[in-house]
This record gives structure tokens, C-alpha cells and sequence, in this order.
């Protein structure tokens, strides 16, 4: 997030795209609430009709995967109304004439057409956003986990930059990170290309420094991502010589047998390892294939910090000792490293952050005797005795020059056809976390929601014969999956929802194994099904 | 009339020292995260008692946890003809003497109000019971109501006239002392030599404080006027709509409710032949406190969720026993997501209501 969480609710126009907020980011939607209380003005952009949806004063109802076509309509609508903020695109952008050139290219009918959502309601929602001081952008994984992903952040990014809401206290581009750490695990380099602190592992001078304080030779090469672990495609398996196969894997709190797209290709994949070590805190279904299974240690049961979305990064602290024979994760890996003959010689938690502050400048001050002192703090914080930054890019961003990158509609990789006439969206439910390996060993959590419910609209259950509460099977090109219907009108017809949360009912053997090519996040929300063996009932 | 003597304040701490030789003491307690909560005290000196900040949680966890186990059971089998059968061997919860310090008018009313419900229904609860039975509670006046307070309105708060065992009201440099249950009389007599009895100007003082009290709260709330429409008028369904939409569905303000009681019951199995039988809180929001098992439910979330809780509060129990269940101690305004709060729902029924007069 660009701003701070709090912010929002001194927002004048709170724009969400491809977030159920309600549901997955209640903390959000509260600020959301509040701002609307104070007369704030809220679009939301979702193929669902969701209960934020219907608080909003204009609701966005896109076919799924078409944000890039409605984003630029509302830009080529910016444009004609001359909303822009010349000011801002002059002193801080960069590339605005290709910006301009392709929106003049943009016919509001046709964006209509593409996006489902009438021209009128594309100008109102173009003139609303670039019309208040105070705008800001939320957006979640219905924004990211499409094939043009990038090229949907990219465009929100524009519209900012188009109007100028951005640099500023209560306006920005603020996605919701979808996991209490997730922002924590990508700002300590768990991404293939970089270190801790987003530093580029190609630079020679971010190596050496890192070097000198590991001890060791730094690979030059980006990693793998996620998904080109999980998926090694058939003939490079069976070929064995162009990629080199992984052997052997050890995968932490992640339980990729049930939460990877195209989970066919997933275990594919996996019978080809010949070693595959895993630690969670309880026996999940990637654990039950494992080689060696870890038990490690809950968030209670461990010290440690968490960065939230607004990058606050707060120190979480230990409740009771672990329980059995579970270890913390630090302990497992360090123990692992010792084995392998390197020596992670930590006495704490605390230690290791104190070797994280010296080589990641954001987190430069992220001493844990700070954080104990202070409702955390958000980087960057570039020194014990600096504060933290509430939000980014004041001044100037930070490449110097935001730029801008027109993005062109890009259709899903699968369209529905007369084989496969629904589109399957995958999300998340309020009571379930993820594959539920925790929240399903929760006995309230699991009585509100304890069955993989498959949200039908009302027209299309009639045509079918479709009751609440029957049974049917959703076949994709890669598999089939039994759910039980649930007749409401948050999706529109011709579409599917459901969760991923059951492995009784494992969604990802349908989803898709395309992916955006430069950020390789699947396309989670969108692939072609039909309806099959409905049961009577 | 109650007896009333002074405990001069340098003589709390090496009291509650005496009290804590026969008693498990409990009070509020300031941990070093800022947060203040009723907690088992082991050593007084390491502690710091807080009367500053109102506990964020209320007795009930004392007497009604959030999970207990009611019994344990297991497969038994007869050796001879082979056949299985489940036993269940109920768990009682331990009864120690209990002195609980520190307490607050509401959270006093509310341990009141759980009595009626668990001991005095049709069904006795003897978890309750045995969590309640050796309890004394020495209750502290509130000079200064907090921020979301509004015992006034609900007539709570912010001093007791009654339902304590010993109460105590800061003077200054001193406690005025009330005994009222025979407990706290017991007890106050057995430690006789801390107190003395209270002169006239300690009287004077402590009339003055609980005056000002009154007069220190923040909020305006129309707890009786709220009561009053609910029984008079049709029920609120629109504004109950609109609250409901906004609810987060978090079950907080059940859970943090001193007066919330309902629970529900589960097995959690601890290998292949035995497991426990628990009850945990429950929340009368979730849909499947009241989805059947068909599926079909007869509270539409959407418009409803809250209905039950708020009516429960402000209607129905001033129906069954002469007064609301709501204490006022205005912690669910703090931990309400959604501004889905009582107070916002006694705002928005007595908002463009004046009183009507009564006609014939």
C-alpha cells in the first residue's frame, strides 16, 4: 500500500476492484464504512455482486478479466472531460504522449462492449474518481491473478497518475496483501529475483555486500517462481535435458497440493522428485506425500515479526512454548543448515533482525527492542532513531519518474465456448483460511462453512434444474470436482464462483495453468467448466 | 444500612498480601504490552494492579471460559462378549476460593445477570456452579467513567448499591470501604485491623465522588427510551437491516460481552477411541447459530443478523426479568468492525423519536 491503512477513511472516493473486502479484509472495509459515513463515495469493480458491491454507489460489473478495457475507457473518458492533472503528469511522469496516443485509440462503445458495463456508468464512475481530491485505489488478487495481471496494476497505476492521486496523504494505489505476512515474505526476498529489501540479485554490488556477510558465493541468476517449480511441463520432464529438472524440494507453511492451479500438473510434477521434505504445523495434503515431515511451531508459540499490507512491520511475540515436539522455523532451518555443514549461528529472533537491518535499508531501524516499544513501524525506516514512512512516494517516486505503461485488453486464456459455457471465478470464504489446514481443525470456523459451495445465479440454476443445496459435478478441460449449489445473485449469469478452502472438493483441478507472463501469477480467477451429473434433490 | 469504615491506600497492597494466603487473587493487571486484564496474580510484587483503565475483558471468562471441557469419554469394551460402548466421565472445573479485586459496577451486574441464567433457570449449571461458588468480589466505584461507558443509562454503574461483597471508592489517599454481602463482612471483620470506621467528612467524600461520577459521562445514551419504543412500537426492521448489512461477522461483541452467554457443543477426539466433550462461546450472529440442518434459516442474515442480539439486550430481557442485560460498559463499541455497536442502535431508534405522551 502506498498509504497507510488508517488513511482511508479521510478518503473523498474509494475505488475497489477485484476485492470481496467484507469477506477477506474486514479491517479494510471497516475504514471503507467509516469514510462512507463521512460522505465518501464508493466504486467497486467486481464481477460479483458482493455485499461491498451493493453498498456502493456505483458498482462496476465486469465480465471477468476485462480491467484493462474498462480501465482505459475510464481514462479516455478522463481525457475527453480533460480531468487530467496536467501539473502532476508534467513534473513526475514519464512517457505520458504513449499514454495519451493509445487512449485516443480507445472507443468508449466498444470498452462497453468487452467489460458488460454500460458507457454512462464507465464516464460517471471516470468522472467521480478524477473529480475528488481525494481518491484512493484498493485492489486484490481479482486484479493480479489473471494473464495480464501486470498489465491490470499497471493501468490502475495510470489512473492514478493520470489524476494525480498519488504522493499524497489519503490517496494512492493501495493493494491488499492477502495474507498477514505476505508483504514480510516478499520484503525478505522470497521472490526469485531479488534479496531482502527488493535488491536485485543481477547487481554485482548487492552481491558482494550480501556475500560478505554470509560467507558465501552468491548465484547471478533469478531463481524460479512458484509456479515453474510446481509445473515442469511434460516433455522437459521426459527429455531431461533443456530445464534442469528439480530433484528434491523443502516447502514451509505452504500447502502447494492443494493451493497450485492445474493440480494434475502439480503432482506430475511432484512423482518426479526424489526427495521431498515439508514442515507445517499440522499433517497437510502436501505433508501426507512428503519424504520427512517437520512439525513446526504455531504463531504462538514463536517470536518473530509480521508485515502487514500497509508495511508495518510488527513484532509478534511468543504465548506459550511449543507445543510437542513442534520446533519454531528459524530453529528447523538453522538445524537443517548446521546439517548441511553451515553453520546459522542465532541465539534469537531478535539476532537474526539485527543482521536483516544491516543489509536491508527499508528495514534499516526494524530493531526488535524498537518494535516492542512501538505499535510497530513501516518501512522505510532507515535508521534505529528514524521514523517510519506513513506513505510512499512523497516528493517523487521511487524510480525518480512515475511511468506510465499503457496496457492493451487481453482476453482470459480460456474463453467459455458451447463445451464449457460457465466461467469458474475462484476466491475465498469469510470463515475458511486458505487450503484450511488451520481453520478447518476449527470447530466454530468449520460449523459457519463446512461445505465447498458453488454460487450459481438464479436463471441459470432454473435452466439446469439446479436446487440450493444439490449436488453437481464442474468439468474443465484438466478435471472434474463435486459441489454443492448455492442459488444467489453475487454472481452474474453465465458465471461460477467458489473456494479453494476443501480438498474434498479441490477447485485447482480445474483452474488453469496460464499465467501473467511477467509477474507467473496463474490465472486463479477465471477458466472455461460446464455443468455435469446433477444430482436431484 | 451498610457498614462503612476507611482502608487507608498504603494499606491495600500488604492486605490483598494477607488475602492472597488463603485466596487465589485476581485483578486487573497491566501487562507490559499496555494491556489491561483481569489475571491470576502470583506475586504481588511483581505486578501492577491497574484501577486506572477499565479491563478489556470482564469476569465471564472466570466463570464461563471460552472453551471447557464437560467430559471426557471413550470406547469401552466388554472383554467377554467383544461389544463396544462409549462411556462419558464428566470433568468438574476446580472451586478454589477466589477473591476477585478490582471489579467494576457492570462487570459486578453482569456476574449477577450470568447467576440468573446458569443457576436460577430450569437448568442448574454445575460447570458455572463450581467456577462461581467460592468466589468473593471486592468492587471498585468508578470516579471517571471511560470513554464508551454508559452504565448510567442502564443503571449499573458506575457505584452498587448492592450484589458486592465489599466495595470500595477512591477518596484520595484512601478507600471508603462498604461491606454488603456476608462474605464481605466475614471478611472484613477476619482483617479488622486494616480498617477503620468511617468518619462523617469519609461519608461527605465519598457522596461527593460518586455525585461527580455522574456527571463525567462523555455519552448521552437514551437506554429507556430505546427500552420503551422496542416494547411499544413494531420492531425496528429497517434500521436492524441496515446495521446487519454492515456486520462484519466476527462474533466480538459477543464474545467481549460480559452478559452473552450462549454456547455450543463439540467433540474434539484426541486419538481413535477417546476424545472431550467441549462447549465454546457461540454468537447468536453466525448464521449457523440458527441454520437447520436442511440448510434452511430462519434469520436472514442480511437483514437480521443483529436483530437477535440487540432485541435479547434492550426488549426481551426487560420482558422476562425487569431489566436489560446490556451493563453499559461499552466494550463492544470498541471492538465492533463494522460501527454495527448498541450505541449506534439506541442512536438510531430514539433519533427523531420524542417521548409521545401517554393518552388513554
Amino acid at each position: 500500500m502506498t498509504n497507510s491503512i488508517n488513511e482511508i477513511e479521510q478518503a473523498q472516493v474509494i475505488l475497489v476492484s477485484g476485492s470481496n473486502t467484507t469477506r477477506t479484509h474486514p479491517q479494510v472495509a471497516r475504514r471503507f464504512f467509516t469514510a462512507m459515513d463521512r460522505g465518501a463515495k464508493l466504486i467497486v469493480i467486481d464481477p460479483r455482486r458482493t455485499r461491498l458491491a451493493r453498498h456502493a454507489h456505483i458498482h462496476l460489473r465486469i465480465r471477468p478479466g476485462t480491467d484493462i478495457a474498462l480501465l482505459n475507457g475510464m481514462m479516455r473518458s478522463i481525457i475527453d472531460e480533460n480531468l487530467i492533472d496536467d501539473l502532476f503528469i508534467q513534473m513526475r511522469t514519464e512517457n505520458y504522449t504513449t499514454m495519451r496516443d493509445m487512449l485516443f485509440g480507445i472507443d468508449l462503445a466498444q470498452a462497453a462492449a468487452i467489460t458488460g458495463v454500460p458507457e454512462k456508468m464507465i464516464r460517471r464512475a471516470a468522472r467521480i474518481y478524477a473529480q475528488a481530491q481525494r481518491s484512493v485505489i484498493c485492489y486484490c488478487l481479482g486484479v493480479t491473478q489473471h494473464i495480464a495481471g501486470t498489465g491490470n496494476v499497471q493501468s490502475y497505476a495510470n489512473l492514478a497518475m493520470l489524476t494525480g492521486h498519488v504522493e499524497q496523504e489519503f490517496t494512492g494505489v493501495d493493494p491488499l496483501r492477502g495474507q498477514n505476512n505476505v508483504q514480510g515474505a516478499c520484503d525478505m526476498g522470497a521472490l526469485p529475483g531479488v534479496l531482502p529489501g527488493y535488491q536485485s540479485v543481477a547487481d554485482p554490488g548487492v552481491r558482494e555486500k550480501f556475500a560478505r556477510v554470509w560467507g558465501v558465493e552468491l548465484p547471478v541468476t533469478a531463481g524460479m517462481t512458484l509456479l515453474d517449480m510446481t509445473h515442469v511441463p511434460d516433455s522437459a520432464a521426459s527429455l531431461q535435458t533443456a530445464t534442469p529438472a528439480i530433484r528434491a524440494m523443502y516447502i514451509t507453511g505452504e500447502n502447494p497440493l492443494l493451493s497450485e492451479p492445474a493440480l494434475n500438473s502439480v503432482r506430475r510434477t511432484f512423482h518426479q522428485f526424489d526427495f521431498l521434505a515439508v514442515s507445517d504445523i499440522f499433517l497437510s495434503e502436501t505433508a501426507q506425500v512428503a519424504d520427512v515431515v517437520f512439525p513446526a511451531a504455531s504463531f504462538a508459540e514463536k517470536s518473530g515479526t509480521i508485515t502487514s499490507s500497509e508495511r508495518r512491520v510488527q513484532l509478534m511475540r511468543k504465548a506459550i512454548d511449543p507445543v510437542g515436539d513442534s520446533r519454531p522455523d528459524d530453529w528447523i532451518v538453522r538445524e537443517l543448515a548446521r546439517r548441511m555443514g553451515y553453520a546459522m549461528d542465532y541465539d534469537s529472533p531478535a539476532e537474526i533482525m539485527e543482521e536483516i537491518c544491516l543489509v536491508t535499508p527499508i528495514y534499516a531501524g526494524m530493531y526488535h527492542d524498537r518494535l516492542d516499544r512501538e505499535w510497530g513501524v513501516q518501512w522505510p525506516c532507515g535508521g534505529r532513531d528514524q521514523e517510519g514512512t506513513q506513505y510512499l512516494h512523497k516528493y517523487s517516486f521511487t524510480r525518480g519518474r512515475g511511468r506510465f505503461e499503457p496496457a492493451r485488453h487481453v482476453e482470459p486464456a480460456e474463453p467459455v465456448d458451447s463445451d464449457y459455457p460457465f466461467a469458474l471465478i475462484t476466491g475465498r470464504l469469510y470463515f475458511q483460511y486458505h487450503t484450511g489446514t488451520m481453520s478447518r481443525r476449527t470447530p466454530i470456523l468449520e460449523r459457519e462453512s463446512d461445505q465447498p459451495l458453488l454460487e450459481v445465479h438464479p436463471e441459470d440454476g432454473r435452466r439446469l434444474g439446479l436446487r440450493q443445496g444439490c449436488r453437481v459435478t464442474v468439468v474443465s478441460r484438466r478435471g472434474r470436482c463435486r459441489f454443492v449449489v448455492e442459488l444467489t445473485d453475487r454472481v452474474a449469469p453465465g458465471n461460477l464462483f467458489t473456494s479453494f478452502h476443501f480438498a474434498e472438493a479441490p477447485v485447482n483441478e480445474l483452474t488453469v495453468e496460464a499465467s501473467d507472463p511477467v509477474a507467473r501469477c496463474p490465472e486463479y480467477k477465471v477458466c472455461a467448466v460446464r455443468l455435469e451429473e446433477v444430482e436431484t434433490c | 444500612m451498610l457498614d462503612s469504615f476507611v482502608l487507608d491506600k498504603d494499606h491495600l497492597l500488604p492486605l490483598l498480601r494477607k488475602l492472597g494466603k488463603d485466596y487465589r487473587l485476581i485483578a486487573p493487571v497491566r501487562n507490559r504490552h499496555g494491556d489491561t486484564l483481569f489475571t491470576e496474580i502470583h506475586d504481588l510484587d511483581k505486578v501492577e494492579i491497574d484501577l486506572e483503565h477499565q479491563p478489556q475483558s470482564s469476569l465471564k471468562p472466570f466463570f464461563f471460559p471460552q472453551v471447557e471441557v464437560l467430559s471426557l469419554y471413550g470406547l469401552d469394551r466388554d472383554a467377554v462378549s467383544g461389544a463396544t460402548w462409549y462411556s462419558f466421565y464428566p470433568q468438574l472445573p476446580e472451586n478454589r476460593p477466589t477473591v476477585y479485586f478490582g471489579v467494576r459496577s457492570c462487570d459486578m451486574m453482569a456476574v449477577m445477570y450470568t447467576d440468573m441464567i446458569f443457576l436460577q433457570s430450569s437448568e442448574y449449571d454445575v460447570y458455572y456452579a463450581r467456577h462461581r461458588e467460592n468466589a468473593i468480589f471486592i468492587t471498585i466505584g468508578c470516579n471517571r467513567p471511560f470513554a464508551n461507558c454508559f452504565c448510567n443509562a442502564t443503571r449499573s454503574g458506575p457505584f452498587l448499591e448492592h450484589g458486592f461483597d465489599i466495595q470500595l471508592t477512591d477518596i484520595g489517599d484512601r478507600f471508603f470501604v462498604e461491606t454488603g454481602r456476608a462474605r464481605g463482612v466475614r471478611l472484613r471483620k477476619q482483617w479488622s485491623y486494616f480498617f477503620r470506621d468511617a468518619a462523617e467528612e469519609d461519608k461527605r467524600a465519598q457522596f461527593q465522588a460518586a455525585l461527580e461520577a455522574r456527571g463525567l459521562f462523555s455519552r448521552l445514551v437514551h437506554v429507556d427510551l430505546v427500552t420503551r419504543i422496542l416494547a411499544r412500537q413494531k420492531e425496528p426492521t429497517e434500521i436492524l437491516a441496515e446495521l446487519s448489512a454492515r456486520c462484519q461477522d466476527c462474533g466480538g461483541c459477543a464474545y467481549i460481552c460480559p452478559t452473552c452467554t450462549c454456547f455450543t457443543i463439540h467433540d474434539q477426539a484426541l486419538d481413535e477411541d477417546r476424545g472431550e466433550r467441549l462447549r465454546t462461546w457461540d454468537a447468536c450472529t453466525f448464521s449457523g447459530f440458527t441454520r437447520m440442518a436442511g440448510g434452511h434459516n430462519p434469520v436472514d442474515p442480511e437483514r437480521q443478523r443483529i436483530r437477535k442480539r440487540f432485541l435479547h439486550k434492550l426488549l426481551h430481557d426487560v420482558e422476562h426479568h425487569g431489566r436489560t442485560s446490556c451493563m453499559g460498559c461499552g466494550r463492544c463499541v470498541d471492538i465492533c468492525f463494522g460501527g454495527v455497536d448498541i450505541l449506534r442502535f439506541i442512536e438510531m431508534v430514539s433519533e427523531n423519536e420524542t417521548e409521545p405522551e401517554e393518552t388513554p
